[in-house]
């Protein structure tokens, strides 16, 4: 027990300096910011006023109005910008894998998968963060939910639940590489998928989609069951347990795509000199 | 205290036809061939020596460190440092190494290189008396506060290099892993790296271990040599030991007046050109002198001097060995 108190101490004291490093990092190269600052926070309230304009044209989808979609829509960028600032690097794992970069991680006293997420921290995804805040407060006034303790204690459960989920489908699909060999970017059809699964309500989609998205690849638990239920709107599932349904299914996803990225590791060949 | 018992390595790699139809007949029935980059190494390495392994590109020096320093996962045998498994506590095993590759570094790049030295410091769990006394070491042998302050990528190769091998250091570990240290690197870097070696491995008793292709490492370093070729070890020994035994031989180059040359029975005549003959005779045979005072009786001799078997020699045959 003491030991592991120890080690976890360890890693917080690593995890801190490695954000200082990645701040550092981000300071030295100033006019990036700028362009970030633009064109991330842009991207997501481009996509936004579209959801505006179809609900402006139709009334509602499926059955949610415009606040409720707003709810959705921003509880989704926001944990999309968590997964961006922890786990992007699991887009690119292939290229670290073909590049020999693991040499590294492997010399080091501290879990692979920990360095190679941290020792990377993105910390510009908090571009992402600013337009999924903004987003979702207005979603929460517009339709009117009761914001107190209990809310946002379910709202953090949510979205550390939701980054895991997101993130462990990451790792699941870098760790591919180990045993392919092959640097392919999964990050522009993650993000697709991830985009039109969990930015409107899922119930819009056939059954068997639904069914898929539930229990196979759990999606659904990262905005769409929690909104729902948030919202009072009708779904197969709903209540107070919802966050720690995704926080559980976070967690599986997570000790799935852990168990997956160690097998690959004892296949890492590293790169010929 | 390094144990490398029946070591093995094999890389799975799938046959390659040429053109399309190969490409398609690949995919539908791969066929798979199994590499031993390495097979069945076992040697022991004691506390604070210094051991280069040399052989030439593709012999296995390199998948054999990254296995030593718990990079690969060895296919059979183990790694055992003082005494532990290196492949089944990684985490525990490689608190005691450093590892340096020529061709990577562990600096970050963006950033002064103190900011390095300062994540390592965290990593390892430092403290702050012991990490000052390291750097003030280090310091005396490399200059390194002269670039702390200086950005990686503003680095030169060899200012990187030095960087590097503080940082491999900065956990005084007791073996320290080196992949073609001096690669790419001008005479003046090389000798820093050289005296850094030595001087850590004479005053810490740190166990150094390096692959080269530079002789001069060698010749300055290397007490005891492993060469390997095809991931077979072919000799591991004590330099002037291995050099005794496969090349036992020196050369006599003797100089006459004109172009005539005595051949002598105890030895060979190995070049004649012009005025100049030379003479190959092994070791423990005959000597010198012996050689010179038979042939000043057939011919007036000019001048003389004698060519010792070069470590370029024995990597020649050592390598040749296997084909």
């Amino acid at each position: 027990m003491r030991k592991a108190c120890r080690e976890l101490i360890h890693y917080l004291d690593v995890t801190v300096h490695m954000f200082k490093m990645a701040v550092m990092t981000v300071i030295e190269y100033p006019s990036n910011i700028a362009g970030w600052l633009i064109s991330n926070p842009l991207q997501f309230i481009m996509g936004f006023a579209i959801i505006k304009f179809v609900v402006e044209s139709f009334g509602e989808i499926n059955g949610w109005n415009y606040g409720q979609l707003a709810f959705l829509y921003g509880l989704s960028v926001i944990s999309h910008a968590l997964s961006m600032i922890f786990f992007v690097q699991g887009w690119f794992m292939g290229y670290y894998v073909m590049e020999g970069d693991f040499d590294r991680y492997l010399t080091r006293p501290l879990g692979v998968m920990y360095q190679f997420f941290f020792t990377n921290i993105n910390i510009v995804g908090i571009t992402d963060l600013i337009p999924g805040v903004l987003v979702f407060i207005y979603g929460c006034v517009k339709s009117g939910v009761t914001v107190n303790l209990l809310f946002i204690v379910q709202i953090i459960v949510t979205l550390i639940g939701a980054t895991l989920i997101r993130g462990g489908i990451y790792i699941l699909l870098g760790s591919t590489s180990f045993h392919t060999r092959s640097a392919v970017d999964f990050g522009q059809y993650t993000q697709e998928i991830m985009d039109k699964t969990t930015m409107y309500p899922m119930s819009m989609y056939p059954e068997s989609m639904q069914f898929i998205l539930t229990y196979l690849i759990p999606i659904g638990w990262i905005s769409f069951y929690p909104a729902a239920s948030f919202l009072g709107i009708n779904s197969r599932y709903a209540g107070m347990m919802i966050p720690f349904i995704t926080l559980a299914a976070g967690v599986l996803v997570m000790l799935a795509a852990g168990a997956y990225f160690s097998m690959g590791l004892r296949k890492y060949e590293s790169a010929g000199n | 205290m390094i144990d490398v018992q029946n070591l093995c390595k094999d890389y799975v790699m799938r046959r390659k036809e040429p053109g399309l139809r190969g490409a398609i007949r690949g995919l539908v029935r791969p066929e798979h061939k199994k590499i031993h980059a390495v097979s069945d190494l076992s040697f022991h390495i004691d506390d604070g020596e210094i051991v280069g392994f040399i052989g030439p590109n593709g012999a296995g020096k390199s998948t054999t460190i990254k296995m030593m320093s718990g990079i690969l996962t060895p296919t059979k045998g183990c790694v055992l440092i003082d005494g532990r498994d290196i492949s089944k506590h990684r985490k525990e095993v490689v608190r005691n190494i450093g590892v340096v590759f020529g061709q990577r570094s562990q600096l970050n790049w963006d950033l002064r290189l103190g900011e390095s030295f300062e994540l390592l410091k965290h990593i390892y769990q430092i403290d702050q008396s012991d990490y000052d006394r390291t750097i003030d070491d280090l310091d005396s042998i490399l200059g390194i506060r002269e670039i702390i302050d200086k950005p990686v990528r503003q680095m030169s190769l060899g200012q990187r290099m030095k960087g590097d091998l503080v940082a491999s250091m900065l956990h005084s570990p007791g073996i320290l892993f080196l992949d073609e240290p001096t690669i790419g690197l001008d005479v003046s870097a090389k000798y820093a790296l050289r005296k850094f070696i030595k001087e850590i491995n004479r005053t810490r008793r740190t166990t150094v271990i390096l692959t080269t292709h530079d002789l001069g490492d060698i010749q300055e370093l290397c007490e005891r040599l492993i060469i390997i070729n095809h991931g077979v070890m072919m000799e591991d020994g004590r330099l002037s030991e291995i050099v005794d035994r496969i090349a036992p031989y020196k050369t006599l180059v003797v100089e006459y007046y004109d172009e005539s040359a005595p051949e002598h029975d105890r030895c060979e005549m190995t070049e004649h050109s012009g005025n100049v003959a030379k003479y190959r005779f092994i070791k423990n045979e005959v000597t010198a002198a012996e050689i010179i005072a038979d042939l000043s009786r057939i011919k007036t001799i000019k001048d003389v001097s004698i060519e010792e078997a070069g470590i370029d020699d024995i990597i020649k045959i050592a390598y040749g060995q296997s084909g």
